[in-house]
């Protein structure tokens, strides 16, 4: 009786993590009520890297993340909102009628995005950086994700559908495939996470 | 000890041709005082027997001038007002005698003490238009009816009291070079070697509490001209190790054409820095600011990318899908903002915008009447129709539909609604 309340305070040191239970510390709400209950956290987390798989460029990977690029970026000390090495060119009037207020964007142009990425997460001055890479390795996503703890930021790393097989440090895997109703979510990695795939709705925001 | 002012009327001359010429002028005196916008005094009592006396010192500082190609009206006087106003009056003359001064000084035009315009038009009201007919008024009514400035500033002309005047320093510079010891090609030894004049530069900008917004590396090479390198930066910098830092990525993007036999480091214009007190939090924590960590970001990342390769995104009013956003500078740190610039609640009601523009829109083919992308493309929704430009010759006239292409992508397309009607792509709702 004692020995367990003794217990329950020690497990609650930070320092230790519990597979299933480490979600106490409260995410990013990402916008969409299904989704945070799937997430562990309940939403994105706040630190540290995640890997969003698509099997084509616009599959609705960014609507899912816009709530909280806007709730990021209207907070009253608002870090900056870093794009690197977009494959088109992000459109104003559409991001700033989703909310999301564009004197906290900017945008980091094609070469070496790798290193821009991990400049922009290691630097501090982002709260999320968004990142379009076609094959980075398995170390260099590690490096990314270590930059994204130091620096206290999110890291988005948009790749193709392939690089689920592959092992990363990410400490959220995601792959989106778009159905006709919506998109479908299957968590590939997460810490305490549930198995499965969750079926995101086409909400009035999104395109028709 | 008397003093002998030269005084130098340069009309119509530039604000960085007078500081040349300040410069300049301190081979003759170590006192120069700058009367800005276009006055120059110079304390040569000391330097004469230097020159030969006045009329040789006369003839080295006319040549002087003519060099820089500025014809100046030079005149000297042991008061400084007394110089600087006969040469503005255009009399180059030259007293040499405090005795003798308020006689020499009587016929020039009241004019030249540069007062304000009514002071000068009330007086020439009264006849008093000359220096002389000023002095002859009685002190204390004169004080009284045109100022006590304007007879403090009587007393200086003609030596009653001492002016004292600011004297003129050069601009100071960093510039130091290393010769090495071997010749080398690699970045990382290169930024080694440099390492010592970093050093130097900090100490000379701790000592003077000055910043750097520009820093050069020359590179020498034995056959080729030397290579240079410029770090810009945001705000003036004082940290050697950022600085280093910065150098070290711009090194390593260069081609070096030959091995560097010396080097040097260049920093011509310094800033005055005021330290700033540092955050208690760190970014992110609490009410931790980002405004340090986001400088050193964008020239980091500018340093390596280029200039061009960081910007902001800003929106237009216009109709035009591709007038309607624009680049801009990179958004100031956090912490600074102000109001919320007009965000989101006034959202264009126009219509859906994809999230994702094309720089230019896309011939797509038409197959069997409908447009094609790898695949057929099935359209949704009612279109919109954007007409507009018509008044500046950027005319358009489209019909934008949104479409899923065969993969469930989701695109913005337009057909034309002139002939031939084509289709195009324009973007992706991502």
């Amino acid at each position: 009786m004692d020995g367990d309340a003794k217990l329950a305070r020690l497990l609650e040191h930070p320092a230790i993590w519990r597979g299933r239970s480490a979600a106490h510390r409260r995410g990013l709400p990402t916008g969409f009520a299904a989704l945070d209950a799937y997430l562990p956290g309940k939403g994105w987390p706040r630190t540290g890297l995640i890997e969003i798989l698509v099997s084509r460029f616009g599959s609705g990977e960014l609507y899912l993340l816009l709530p909280a690029l806007a709730a990021l970026t209207r907070a009253a000390a608002a870090r900056w909102c870093v794009w690197v090495a977009p494959p088109l060119m992000p459109f104003a009037p559409a991001l700033a009628s989703q909310g999301v207020a564009l004197d906290r964007v900017a945008v980091v142009g094609g070469a070496r995005p790798l290193w821009a990425l991990e400049q922009a997460l290691g630097s501090g001055a982002c709260d999320v950086a968004l990142a379009w890479a076609r094959q980075p390795k398995a170390r260099e996503i590690r490096r990314l994700q270590l930059a994204a703890e130091r620096g206290r930021t999110l890291g988005v790393l948009f790749r193709p559908r392939r690089a689920a097989r592959e092992a990363s440090a990410a400490v959220l895997r995601l792959s989106l495939e778009p159905i006709t109703a919506g998109v479908r979510i299957t968590l590939l990695k997460g810490r305490g996470a549930m198995r499965g795939a969750v079926d995101l709705l086409r909400p009035g925001s999104w395109p028709v | 000890m008397p003093e002998l002012w030269a005084g130098l009327h340069l009309p119509g001359i530039n604000p960085e041709k007078l500081q040349q010429l300040a410069v300049c002028a301190q081979r003759f005196t170590p006192r120069v005082s700058l009367a800005p916008p276009d006055g120059l005094l110079l304390e040569v009592q000391g330097s004469l027997h230097l020159f030969a006396g006045v009329a040789g010192l006369r003839c080295a500082l006319m040549s002087e001038c003519l060099r820089l190609q500025v014809q100046p009206v030079l005149a000297f006087a042991p008061a400084a007002l007394a110089a600087l106003v006969a040469a503005r009056a255009g009399k180059p003359l030259a007293v040499m005698d405090l005795a003798q001064l308020t006689g020499q000084l009587a016929p020039l035009p009241l004019a030249s003490l540069r007062w304000p315009p009514d002071t000068l038009a009330r007086l020439a009201r009264m006849g008093v238009r000359t220096v002389g007919a000023a002095l002859r008024l009685p002190r204390a009514g004169f004080a009284r009816r045109v100022g006590s400035q304007q007879l403090a500033m009587l007393d200086a002309l003609t030596g009653r009291t001492p002016e004292v005047r600011v004297t003129f320093h050069a601009p100071e510079r960093f510039r130091r070079r290393r010769e090495l010891s071997c010749e080398l090609e690699n970045h990382a030894l290169l930024l080694a070697a440099l390492a010592p004049l970093f050093a130097d530069l900090g100490a000379f900008l701790r000592a003077r509490q000055c910043g750097v917004v520009e820093l050069e590396c020359r590179l020498t090479h034995r056959h080729v001209p030397a290579t240079r390198c410029v770090v810009r930066l945001a705000a003036p910098a004082t940290d050697v190790q950022r600085l280093a830092g910065l150098l070290g990525e711009h090194l390593s993007a260069l081609n070096l054409p030959e091995p560097a036999r010396a080097c040097e480091l260049r920093a011509d214009a310094l800033v005055p820095h005021l330290p700033g007190s540092n955050g208690l939090w760190q970014p992110g924590e609490h009410g931790g600011s980002a405004g340090n960590e986001a400088c050193g970001l964008i020239e980091r990342l500018r340093a390596r990318l280029g200039s061009e390769a960081v910007h902001g995104l800003t929106r237009l009013e216009a109709h035009r899908p591709e007038n309607a956003w624009a680049v801009t500078e990179p958004p100031p740190a956090a912490g600074r903002r102000g109001a919320q610039t007009g965000c989101s609640a006034d959202a264009p009601a126009a219509g859906r915008r994809p999230l994702w523009l094309l720089r230019a829109p896309q011939l797509l083919c038409v197959r069997d009447g409908l447009p094609w992308r790898r695949g057929p493309l099935r359209l949704i929704g009612e279109p919109e129709r954007i007409e507009t430009g018509w008044w500046d010759g950027g005319e358009i006239a489209r019909d934008y539909y949104t479409a899923v292409d065969i993969h469930g992508v989701r695109l913005w397309v337009f057909r034309e609604r002139a002939a031939p009607h084509g289709w195009f792509l324009h973007g992706v709702f991502g």
